[in-house]
């Protein structure tokens, strides 16, 4: 029992170890890690190290802060400000809540929002770049949400902010390449539903009656039982009876065959297309492209006419094609990625899986290598494999330690963090080198007192040097340069994790040895 | 095996200021080149893309690297062949049109295997961070000197020697042509931490312990010499791995740190140590 408390540190060092074998290697033992099989260990591995996309990008836009308007002046205000800035009413938010106005348009310049406000008889505050946090969260939301609702779902997204005050949306995304990221990203996914109808004198008009908001359900994309690719909808009860009268003014109370194949046209082609058919028909736009023209079938249209459709409010909408389907599905979903992301001002890394891989074999293998180089020179230093390899030993256990608590907390790896983890097997050895020379100096550490007093200046100097490495190194967390934040954090916990634990277990080792030898 | 013991150096056949003098020389020398290439480059160290915005394309291709060259509207600044990799080359540009580069790259019959860029923006922020980065770890590192040592000479001894070892191999890669990257950046910052481990142990020993000056000495020459000459082998292995396998961030963190850990070796072992001898035979008596 007293042998195990006087080597309380060696046993807490070996727990630690096991615990950490286990977060490392053990699936599931990490919160959320057990489905995941296909790695041999629970290791997350960033974009350099896995291939795959990250970008960080400012959102398009200009606020103007401090304009107090009614609550019910919001939609008026947004149609007017818009209308002036000759954009559309989408790319204007007004929200009377934080009193602030967005506009989320590359050609409105501050002073053009300013002056646009001046005309409604607004006086803002401050214009400046930028959008509000409410703004930028949305499009995390959003940007989550299609990244998670297409077909390779995986991908972290959230705000940064730069130490001078910029935000950022930051996404990461280790299945794609950059267009493709783009691509997905880039499209705003606008959707619209438009009720097309002749509107008398031989034309045909185009009403708008459903937009995005209005939706309340959205369904997966599936087969219908005719085998035809179709989203099933379902639309907010608020904006049911709306809709149902829009769809029984526009004539839809009465069955309506479209046959007319406006896909990927505009919806002004699409109106031309239905006056030279004659038809009725129903039509989404995403991104002004349309998706889905279509009829509307007997039982749909009944239900418009007898007022049931608000009571149900659910419908249809086919595509060509399952892809279109699901395409369509997503953005439904998603919702509307409320500013742009301005892609000039972006930052970017793309690499493919393979380099990826390679340049984890690589750095694995150079770290071997330098932890090899180190234990040549320990081994040359002191020449009895008895302090030495314990010293090595004691420095892997430092990274081993390491690399559990990366695994359990699943932060990603980058080539960065292999180098805070050779700077650690670094300090590493250099503190157990200062313990070793302080304890084995001549004169005999028969007594514990003596061996406690040593172990103490040899701590002080450790301590004092491992506060120097964190102080250092501490700037580089919260700067935001990009990979060095980790390289930062590695090392930091690396010497945390040496100071606590291992170095400590180390001086008891030492000490086994030193008396086992001098009970000789 | 080769043995490796720290040779016991007669200090005493030395003046102080002859044991400074040669410290002080160098990091003159080193600041006149950063002064110099500041003069004429317009600025101290030449700054890669992570400081100045830009593009980098990795590529795999059977083009030669005029070829290569040749194959972008925009010019790059420069075509560097991969060590470990046949036909892979890493390109830069100062453009940060990175899809532009990337299609034209593709359409030359070039895979990209990787590619990123910093909008001239970001990189002119990162350069003031990074600098701000700097200053607020080399003050911190400052005053804990100062509360650790609580004494004007010792502590002063620390920051200079500290200073040294940053400049020193600021100026090395100055001459080297080689372009400041966050990566040098990181390894500057570590090199605050790494570099004053000797001092520190150099200090504590001839001012906190009893025992004779020159035994004190040699006893924290032993352990310390040991301590950066390990983890000079760890880096310079880093380093030369990296930079065969051409993996740039860790090749850089090691050059810096094996130049900077070498140049505290000096520093540690004649600038600090004259210091302390100074304070210990005359300037505590003054």
């Amino acid at each position: 029992m007293s042998a195990l408390r006087e080597n309380w540190r060696i046993a807490l060092l070996i727990v630690i170890v096991i615990a950490s074998g286990a977060a490392f290697l053990v699936p599931g033992v990490p919160p959320g890690t057990a489905g995941n099989a296909t790695s041999p260990t629970n290791l997350q591995y960033g974009i350099q190290l896995d291939g795959g996309t990250s970008i960080q990008a400012p959102p398009v836009g200009v606020t103007a802060e401090g304009v107090t308007v009614p609550a019910d002046g919001e939609t008026a205000l947004e149609q007017n400000v818009s209308s002036r800035l000759g954009i559309d009413e989408i790319d204007v938010r007004v929200d009377n809540g934080t009193e602030t106005v967005e506009a989320f348009n590359r050609t409105v310049s501050q002073s053009d929002l300013r002056a646009a406000l001046e005309a409604e008889g607004y006086q803002p505050e401050t214009v400046r770049d930028g959008v509000t946090e409410f703004t930028r969260g949305e499009m995390v939301r959003v940007i989550e949400d299609k990244i998670r609702e297409s077909a390779l779902g995986s991908g972290t997204v959230s705000t940064v902010q730069t130490p001078g005050g910029q935000h950022f949306i930051s996404i990461t995304a280790p299945d794609r390449d950059r267009d493709e990221l783009r691509s997905l990203i880039d499209e705003r996914g606008v959707v619209r539903v438009y009720a097309v109808y002749p509107g008398g004198n031989d034309t045909h008009v185009s009403q708008q009656v459903l937009e995005q908001d209005e939706f309340s359900r959205i369904g997966a994309a599936q087969e219908d039982q005719n085998g035809n690719p179709v989203v099933p909808v379902t639309v907010r009860d608020s904006s049911a009876p709306g809709f149902q009268q829009s769809m029984v003014d526009a004539g839809f109370g009465r069955r309506a065959t479209c046959t007319v194949e406006a896909e990927g046209r505009s919806i002004a082609e699409t109106t031309e297309m239905a006056n030279g058919t004659g038809q009725r028909c129903l039509v989404a736009t995403l991104n002004g492209n349309v998706v889905f023209a279509g009829g509307v079938r007997q039982n749909l249209a009944s239900s418009f006419s007898d007022g049931t459709f608000a009571n149900d409010p659910n419908f249809q909408m086919s595509t060509r094609n399952m892809s279109e389907a699901r395409e369509l599905s997503v953005s439904l979903r998603a919702g509307r990625l409320p500013a742009p992301l301005n892609f000039e001002e972006a930052r970017s890394t793309s690499l493919e899986p393979a380099l990826a891989e390679r340049f984890r074999v690589n750095s694995l293998i150079t770290g071997i290598a330098a932890v090899i180089a180190v234990s040549l020179v320990v081994y040359a230093r002191y020449g009895d494999p008895r302090v030495a390899l314990p010293m090595i030993v004691t420095a892997l256990s430092e990274v081993w330690i390491l690399l559990g608590f990366v695994a359990f907390v699943q932060y990603p790896l980058n080539l960065s963090h292999i180098a805070g983890f050779v700077a650690v097997i670094g300090t590493g050895v250099d503190d157990l080198i200062i313990i070793a020379d302080e304890i084995l100096q001549q004169g005999q550490v028969a007594t514990g007192r003596i061996f406690q007093n040593r172990f103490r200046k040899a701590f002080w100097v450790i301590g004092a040097a491992a506060a120097t490495t964190i102080v250092a190194m501490s700037p580089l967390t919260v700067l935001g340069l990009g990979d060095l934040t980790g390289f930062a954090i590695v090392t930091i916990v690396g010497v945390l994790i040496g100071v606590l634990i291992t170095r400590p277990a180390y001086g008891d080792i030492l000490r086994n040895l030193v008396l086992d030898e001098e009970q000789e | 095996m080769v043995e490796f013991t720290v040779p016991e150096i007669d200090y005493s056949r030395y003046s102080n200021r002859q044991l400074a003098a040669v410290p002080l020389a160098v990091l003159a020398v080193a600041l006149a080149v950063l002064v110099g290439s500041w003069a004429i480059a317009g600025s101290p160290v030449a700054t890669g893309i992570d400081f100045n915005g830009g593009s980098e394309l990795t590529v795999e291709t059977q083009l030669s690297q005029e070829e290569v060259r040749s194959a972008f509207d925009t010019t790059p600044v420069a075509v560097q062949g991969v060590q470990a990799e046949a036909d892979t080359y890493r390109v830069t540009f100062d453009s940060s049109d990175v899809s532009g580069l990337t299609d034209q790259a593709e359409s030359a019959d070039m895979t990209v295997l990787q590619s990123g860029s910093t909008p001239a923006t970001f990189g002119a922020d990162n350069q003031r961070w990074a600098l701000i980065g700097l200053v607020i770890a080399f003050a911190g590192m400052s005053i804990l000197a100062f509360a650790l040592f609580r004494t004007f000479v010792p502590s002063i001894a620390i920051v200079i020697s500290a200073f040294s070892d940053i400049v020193v191999p600021l100026a090395i890669l100055s001459l080297l042509r080689i372009k400041l990257s966050l990566g040098t950046v990181a390894a500057l910052l570590m090199l605050i931490g790494y570099s004053v481990d000797s001092d520190i142990l150099l200090n504590n020993h001839i001012l906190r312990r009893r025992g004779d000056f020159y035994e004190s000495t040699y006893r924290a020459m032993e352990t310390g010499v040991s301590m950066t000459v390990t983890s000079i082998v760890a880096m310079a292995v880093m380093a030369v791995m990296a930079t065969y396998y051409d993996i740039d961030l860790m090749a850089q963190i090691g050059l810096v740190l094996v130049l900077g850990l070498s140049t505290d070796l000096m520093n540690t072992y004649m600038l600090n140590l004259s210091l302390l001898r100074w304070y210990k035979f005359e300037g505590v008596n003054r």
